[in-house]
């Protein structure tokens, strides 16, 4: 196989679903509520259990995220990003002595006495990785195959391909969701949700965006329901109430936007309003009931989401939820420019964001049941171009819950250089710092959804790449479970 | 044989698609005499009518049919004897008519031989040759280079040119095609942003092609940067603080759409924005209101020219150098470790000229021998081409700086705002670079540089194609059939003059083509597009007669989806639009067939009942604005809906649900709702009964309870 095949995933995906399907006698890929066709075989529902994708967009600087600290490599980080003398700030680089107190300390040093700091930002995630609560991947980002460098730059595409369309912002995104480019229908987070979707007794409040439109809560049964980050699910007031003093009007409305059209773009508009009409009594009505007492920062986007995804598993009783998938996100991550004042902002944000929300679960009492984690359109370059960085590959993400394997880092440290020659510190990049991911988004995703309760037999449905990861594929040095899940 | 034409090729392509073809069947027994001329034609019915169709070009002459088309049929000769007499002043017509396109012939041909040519039939192309079929009557009608073509009973089976455009000219042009009021209205809602009584009639009095050229070349209206500096928003002043602000951007870009006289131009704008993209909402510099507004100018004025011009005034546009990083962009410095930017050089080829992959003329993407899709560019291409964009920077000549003291600050004057960006030569890389097929040698100075790279871009195969689907998606059809495609880069490529990338003939050709204008397309499931939230409120203000009490227009950013539109003109979430031209809704009938509807990307459960939540709110009442009196963002005693619509028009309708209706269908759906549709929402208006003694609050639910019902409607949303 060249590139990854979306015909050949959603394929994949519509035997697996094709088969569990067939006792119903018939395949309602559109239905809203499959919960009657007892899918719920996959799991042992009777616990809890969320994964919140908080997704940068843009594209974010690993580099000064998670910051490398240890003398030699926080020295060459220093030299190749501008950095000031006696490991001051400069350039595009962070000052050492600002990284202090947001120093990462895991249980288990890391080889060759790599050390890490996360952003003087995000103090609120250094605490949680220091408390054991959070932990680190390195260098995560797309994959077909395993890939060395040698092999990245061999000609022999067949054999080694490449994620197509790499460094591209729409694609890369993409690609992190669905595993396929721009126009992907099905992601990853919606194929989990499929498996979900038996378990709750309203399935479509089973993949919960509360962000822009995105590919990675679709899957093939499983729906994107989208709440408003600022007001959770939004009534629509000429079908609740009278229009103008007139009932006639009220009805006609209701009927006309949600009558089934002949027209497949007229019916699919309409369909996405039936939906929004018949959730959101019953969304609203269940987080009416959940009082939060934990402050979520203000003038913070993510946090707003992330507060309503903490909501809406607060009213996980009331709404009959027991599996669920999330996406949030930030955006502004795209920072050619102006890194140095606009990245520490971001992180803030993120930092603030997330460590209220994981304070929010442990108030809900689900701290163990539900696990963020973070992901990217892709890392950025090592080098400068003045006062910013350009679009990369791999990246460091964060894992954020009470069932992380926290206070660790997992993966592989990159060595702290930009040269292109054949010494093995040259090997982990693929130009200007540009980070050859160690370990793959399937691996991350896999681990993920393990945890979530998908089954070894149903993660090659789910990600399609993940059959060339791992011991069976011959590649124990990339497992299928990264280990940071409990 | 002069008529005869070699139609091997034609016949081949056309058999493997198992459709009829050109070619004389053999199988047919030939009863005929054979003459030296080739081709013979019997005295048959079909004889006598394609010499009725000569005799309406004027050309019938005083021969028999059957001598006529044998006549026409000589090598020598082929139309002497068909233009007779008449031929000095039709040839001093010629001067006069324009000639008919290919699509005008054959529409004028179904017109006025609907015996012939029963049924609109679309184009297939063989060859050179532009053709229809019409199975129910087995002729064929089409356009080779000069020459009209006919093959069928008609002609007896025989290929047989019937004479050429130029002949035809007078007769197309006495005999136009019917444009109904709500071809006129569906024309005029893909070409601009509204439709109002004038205008049909315009269009219908004169036609699309001209009313269409007439309002590419009309004046253009006051520019959004006149504007800004008329309201006083380039005014120093710390209570105010414009320079810091971004909101007389908004005012600025609602009241271009909402007021413009020449809205064909401004329509046009608004669908380059959303491929060539600069966002108020990223831009972050002083004075980004006149900014964003000199960046809209720009495409304004640019709308209908060059391509080539267009995209150097993108790339040298100060806003544009802020938002993608050309501003200050720096060459390499191999001691510091430093690199040129590459933002702009990526962006350049993957969303504003050639795009990721390789393609067809007419869209598709090439594939290569296992099949796949081929990569337009590399990273080395990338980072070659940054050099390219080196050492441009803002351009400070004009600027005279105005001491402001509250917050001790120097502020610029707004000159830089609207200057292209200036080269510093010693910041320009001048390292060899190579992209594309193209080298750049060393030490080639900044300016000749910028040249080869945006040379190379435009007259990448690419764009026609990249850029002329998207166009068709934003103005007509999401998902355009790719000889439609073709057609539009074709233009793209050649307008026909030897020009390429004159964008009044690529958006001619967007808007005239007969995918566009055809019926078939009202009819045929998945024609058309989602209208964007933007536009749909646009919309409703011109048609219903928009105005501001005050003068100040604050209609301010609506981009939250809660509790708004979730778009504002010029506020896309990043250089990626608003939405996707790939974008396929996921867990849709549309999923299964990847097929692309880019408005979609915008659609989702909060966003539906945003949209209706707002509009019951503005149609009703209008726009409330704080301060309506004072440019700035206040508030004050003076709150109010100061932006509001007359509906003169409707409310002299109001008495009469049912002719209400008839008029909103027709400005606002271009007669696209069913009659089901119009039924439901009349019987809802007559639930409350008015009277001529009403009051005016009745009439005003009334006509605003129409207008609701109307853009809540899946068919309104939907424009065909």
């Amino acid at each position: 196989m060249h590139f990854i095949d979306p015909q050949a995933h959603s394929r994949r995906a519509f035997l697996r679903r094709t088969g569990q399907l067939a006792l119903s006698g018939t395949a309602l890929p559109f239905a809203l509520n499959l919960a009657a066709m007892g899918e719920a075989a996959a799991f042992d529902a009777s616990d809890y259990k969320a994964l919140v994708c908080v997704f940068f967009y843009g594209g974010n600087d690993y580099a000064n995220t998670v910051v490398t600290y240890d003398d030699p490599s926080y020295n060459a980080y220093s030299t190749i990003r501008g950095g000031g003398g006696g490991q001051t700030a400069g350039g595009i680089a962070l000052a050492k002595a600002d990284l202090a107190a947001t120093l990462l300390q895991p249980s288990t040093p890391l080889a060759g006495g790599r050390q890490y700091a996360l952003h003087p930002a995000m103090t609120g995630l250094s605490g949680l990785f220091n408390a054991g609560q959070a932990a680190v991947q390195l260098n995560v980002g797309p994959l077909v195959v395993p890939l060395s460098k040698a092999q990245y730059s061999s000609a022999d595409r067949k054999t080694y391909p490449l994620p197509p369309k790499l460094f591209s912002h729409n694609d890369q995104q993409s690609i992190w969701q669905s595993s396929s480019p721009e126009g992907s229908t099905i992601g990853w987070g919606g194929n989990i949700g499929d498996l979900a979707l038996g378990g709750n007794s309203t399935s479509l409040f089973t993949c919960i965006n509360v962000t822009g439109n995105a590919v990675f809560l679709s899957g093939d049964n499983a729906l994107s329901y989208q709440l408003s980050g600022t007001g959770g699910a939004v009534p629509i007031n000429a079908v609740k109430s009278n229009v103008y003093n007139s009932s006639a009007v009220r009805t006609a409305l209701s009927t006309l936007v949600q009558q089934s059209r002949t027209h497949t773009l007229e019916n699919e508009y309409n369909r996405v309003t039936t939906r929004a009409i018949g959730a959101e009594a019953q969304m609203t009505s269940g987080l009416a009931g959940v009082n939060l007492a934990t402050a979520f920062p203000t003038g913070n986007s993510l946090a707003d989401q992330l507060k309503v995804v903490a909501r809406v598993i607060g009213a996980r009783s009331a709404l009959g939820t027991k599996r669920q998938v999330f996406l949030v996100s930030i955006g502004g991550f795209d920072l050619h420019d102006n890194l140095m004042a606009q990245h520490p902002g971001l992180l803030g944000r993120v930092s603030s964001a997330m460590t209220a929300f994981y304070n929010a679960t442990v108030e809900l009492g689900v701290a163990s049941k539900v696990t963020a984690f973070t992901a990217s359109d892709f890392g950025r370059t090592l080098t400068s171009n003045g006062d910013g960085s350009d679009h990369g590959w791999g990246s460091h993400h964060l894992m954020v819950g009470g069932a992380v394997k926290g206070k660790a880092f997992y993966g592989t440290a990159p060595p702290m250089s930009v040269g292109s020659t054949a010494a093995a510190s040259d090997q982990w990049h693929v130009g200007q710092g540009r980070l050859l991911p160690s370990t793959a988004v399937d691996q991350y995703a896999a681990t993920l959804a393990k945890w979530f309760g998908v089954a070894d037999s149903e993660l090659t449905g789910i990600l399609p790449n993940l059959s060339r990861f791992g011991a069976a594929a011959g590649r124990p040095d990339y497992p299928i479970n990264l280990g940071f899940m409990g | 044989m002069a008529d005869a034409y070699n139609l091997s090729e034609t016949s081949s392509a056309l058999l493997e698609q198992g459709q009829p073809h050109l070619v004389p069947s053999t199988a047919t027994p030939d009863t005929r005499t054979p003459t030296a001329a080739g081709p013979t034609v019997a005295s048959s019915a079909a004889v006598l009518a394609a010499a009725a169709l000569l005799a309406a070009c004027g050309g019938g002459g005083d021969s028999a049919g059957g001598n006529t088309l044998a006549s026409a049929n000589a090598a020598s000769t082929p139309y002497q004897p068909l233009l007779g007499t008449p031929v000095p002043s039709r040839l001093a017509a010629q001067t006069a008519v324009a000639l008919p396109t290919p699509d005008q012939l054959m529409d004028w041909a179904e017109r006025t031989y609907p015996a012939l040519f029963p049924d609109h039939q679309l184009n297939q192309l063989s060859g050179t040759i532009i053709y229809r079929f019409y199975p129910k009557s087995g002729n064929h009608v089409g356009v080779s280079g000069n020459d009209v073509l006919v093959l069928g009973p008609m002609s007896d089976n025989s290929v047989t040119k019937v004479g050429t455009l130029a002949q035809f000219a007078d007769a197309v042009a006495a005999n136009p095609a019917v444009i109904t009021q709500e071809d006129a209205a569906r024309f005029l809602l893909q070409a601009q942003f509204s439709a109002s009584d004038a205008d049909i009639a315009a269009v219908r009095s004169k036609g699309y092609a001209t009313f269409l050229a007439e309002q590419m070349r009309a004046p253009a209206s006051p520019s959004g940067l006149e504007w800004l500096d008329a309201r006083g928003y380039a005014g120093v002043d710390n209570a105010t603080r414009y320079y810091d602000s971004g909101y007389p951007g908004d005012y600025m870009a609602w009241h271009q759409l909402m007021t413009s006289s020449d809205a064909v131009r401004k329509r046009l704008a608004l669908a380059l924005s959303e491929f060539f993209v600069v966002s108020l909402s990223g831009l972050d510099f002083a004075w980004r209101s006149h900014g964003i507004a000199a960046w809209w100018d720009m495409l304004v004025a640019n709308a209908t020219g060059n391509y080539r011009t267009l995209l150097e005034r993108v790339t040298l546009n100060a806003a544009m150098g802020y938002y993608l990083n050309t501003k200050g962009n720096m060459k390499e410095n191999v001691a510091t470790g430093r690199v040129p930017d590459e933002n702009y050089a990526r962006e350049v080829m993957q969303l504003f000229t050639i795009g990721l992959s390789q393609l067809n003329l007419d869209g598709t993407d090439k594939l290569d021998a296992s099949g796949n899709k081929i990569d337009s560019y590399t990273q080395s291409d990338v980072s070659n081409m940054a050099r390219m964009f080196t050492g441009w920077d803002i351009d400070n000549t004009q600027n005279v700086g105005t001491f402001e003291p509250v917050q001790n600050r120097t502020v610029p004057n707004t000159a830089y705002t609207r200057l292209p960006l200036r080269l510093t030569a010693a910041n320009h890389s001048i390292l060899p670079a190579s992209f594309l097929g193209t080298s750049v040698a060393a030490g080639t100075d900044g300016v000749a540089a910028l040249k080869t790279a945006l040379d190379t871009l435009f007259n990448h195969p690419n764009v026609g194609p990249f850029f002329g689907r998207q166009m068709i998606q934003r103005l007509v059809t999401s998902n355009p059939s790719p000889a439609y495609v073709a057609r539009v880069a074709t233009v793209f490529n050649n307008n026909g003059s030897g020009v390429r990338g004159d964008l009044a003939a690529v958006f001619s050709a967007v808007l005239l083509d007969d995918d566009a204008r055809r019926l078939e397309g009202l009819t045929q499931n998945g024609f058309g597009k989602l209208r964007e939230p933007m536009l749909r409120l646009v919309q409703w203000g011109r048609t219903f007669g928009i105005t501001s009490a005050r003068g100040s227009w604050k209609i301010g950013e609506l981009g939250n989806p809660a509790t708004q539109l979730g778009q504002t003109p010029l506020r896309s979430p990043s250089v990626f639009n608003f939405f996707r031209p790939g974008y396929v809704p996921p867990s849709t009938a549309l999923s299964a067939s990847k097929t692309p509807a880019p408005e979609f990307q915008l659609v989702n459960e909060s966003s539906v009942s945003g949209y209706l939540n707002y509009m019951q709110g503005v149609v009703r009442n209008g726009i409330f604005v704080n301060a309506p009196d004072m440019p700035n963002s206040t508030s004050n005693a003076n709150n109010g809906f100061d932006i509001t619509a007359s509906y003169t028009a409707e409310l002299a309708l109001v008495l009469d649900a049912s002719a209400l209706v008839r008029r909103l269908n027709l400005l606002l759906c271009a007669g696209q709702l069913s009659a089901a549709t119009q039924g439901l929402i009349v019987n809802a208006l007559n639930a409350t009964p008015l009277t001529a003694t009403s009051t005016d609050n009745a009439r005003r639910d009334r006509v605003a309870a129409a207008v609701l019902l109307v853009m809540a409607s899946s068919e309104y949303l939907i424009q065909k």
